[in-house]
């Protein structure tokens, strides 16, 4: 961190602002310029900058590292590789998951993880505990839903993701869920986080929608801290000024995200778009940004879904756009 | 080249002296910090503060004083400071030994 005290700011209060520094445990770089004294903070410490910016005399504080350090890149260079089985999120592979946004029956579950398993498919999604915005809507099967994802999956010798929502749900999880998925409205339900850790599993945190890149990082530290590593950042959408779309699906997200943290980054262009034919468009630009992966939601009978089946592609959509991901995968030296 | 010089000094020769001005700054800084070292003791033992700004303040105002040039005041200034920063910082780590933390 670097003070910069103000043009008139007295020895006294310099005094005081490095005095308070050295308490919070920094060691101080001072540099009396001409106008302005700089105070270089060197040290692990994080520290909110408003605390010191409140300080007499103080005319700024910039921050020099992120207020995140396990996701951050730095703490691991090379990349944080999850291996679930045999499959690798992060590595040379795109990692495709797809499925129905809810657990119907198992006759959906079969028809769809059948054809999606032919199409290479290693990572069958479902949810099971549906807390939709509409409080009249499907609610999902709850441990029933859980238990045919788990065995539809492993029929079709493939990974099972499911969002969880309540600490209470996290036996079920440990039982039935491989990739244990946190809500966007969860990102910052640290209690819930701290819970989630203890499994022990991989955890997908999703971007909340009006979260800062910065934001996510840190409730992926905050799983991390918990002595979870295994986090894979999930960009849904934001929240922005246009409505055309549900949200509008940050793909910057994914090079920067790349930059700043070791931890792989899916994509999810069915929630972010809420309408299918916008979702190919959106998986073809996540793939050639470099995201890790894809999360779709695929249904065999969109129109009669009990849940958000507006966002969700036919099989036979989704047949055409593998193809065409597979093509842009190796246009940019990746796998799918 | 050095072998044809006629006295005057090369570039070669007035690094060779600053070289050997460094080593000698090496060891002055040591055993200044060996100094600071031995005060951090004895404060830990009397409860006292690591950060000394009084002390801090009469350290520049003795070098800036005592200053010739051909570096300026402000240059001295800058310079000290640093040699009191890492002064501060060896303090504070042998104090935190002492606490017996092993941190």
């Amino acid at each position: 961190m670097i003070i910069v005290m103000e043009e008139n700011a007295t020895e006294e209060q310099i005094v005081r602002v490095v005095d308070s520094l050295i308490k919070l445990g920094f060691d101080i770089h001072r540099s009396t310029g001409a106008r302005y004294t700089l105070l270089g903070a060197v040290g692990s410490r994080i520290t909110d900058p408003r605390e010191l910016e409140l300080l007499e005399g103080v005319n700024k504080v910039v921050r020099v590292s992120a207020p995140y350090k396990l996701a951050a890149r730095a703490f691991k260079p090379e990349g944080t590789k999850i291996e679930i089985g045999d499959v690798t999120i992060g590595g040379e592979q795109v990692v495709v998951m797809a499925g129905p946004g809810v657990v119907e029956s198992r006759e959906q579950m079969e028809t769809i993880a059948g054809r999606l398993a032919k199409r290479g498919v290693r990572v069958l999604r479902g949810g099971a505990f549906r807390t939709s915005d509409d409080p009249y809507g499907f609610q999902g099967l709850g441990e029933e839903g859980l238990k045919l994802l788990r065995e539809v999956a492993d029929r079709h010798r493939m990974l099972t993701h499911s969002t969880i929502f309540d600490a209470a749900q996290l036996p079920l999880f440990a039982r039935y869920v491989d990739i244990v998925q946190v809500s966007e409205r969860d990102m910052r339900n640290y209690a819930l986080l701290k819970e989630i850790a203890r499994l022990g599993k991989p955890v997908m945190l999703r971007r909340g929608a009006s979260s800062t890149i910065e934001e996510t990082l840190m409730a992926a530290d905050y799983v991390m801290r918990c002595g979870d590593h295994q986090v894979i950042v999930c960009e849904r959408g934001i929240r922005t000024f246009e409505t055309y779309t549900r949200h509008t699906l940050d793909l910057s997200a994914i090079p920067v995200i790349k930059k700043l943290s070791s931890l792989p980054i899916i994509v999810d262009p069915s929630r972010a778009m809420g309408r299918r034919d916008k979702v190919p468009p959106m998986a073809r630009a996540a793939v050639a940004a470099g995201a890790d992966g894809l999360l779709i939601e695929v249904h065999h009978d969109p129109d009669h879904a009990l849940s958000d089946g507006a966002q969700s592609l036919t099989l036979e959509q989704f047949d055409k756009l593998i193809d065409q991901l597979r093509l842009i995968a190796s246009a940019v030296e990746r796998s799918l | 080249m050095s072998g044809e010089s006629t006295g005057e000094k090369t570039i070669e020769d007035w690094r060779i002296r600053i070289d050997e001005i460094d080593l000698e700054l090496v060891k002055l800084f040591n055993e200044r910090t060996q100094c600071a070292i031995e005060i951090g003791h004895i404060k830990k033992r009397l409860g006292l503060e690591i950060y000394s700004p009084a002390r801090e303040a009469q350290v520049v105002a003795n070098v800036t004083a005592a200053n010739t040039g051909p570096l300026d005041a402000e240059a001295i200034r800058r310079l000290f400071e640093r040699v009191i920063d890492e002064a501060r910082r060896i303090e504070r780590i042998e104090a935190s030994k002492e606490e017996g933390s092993g941190e």
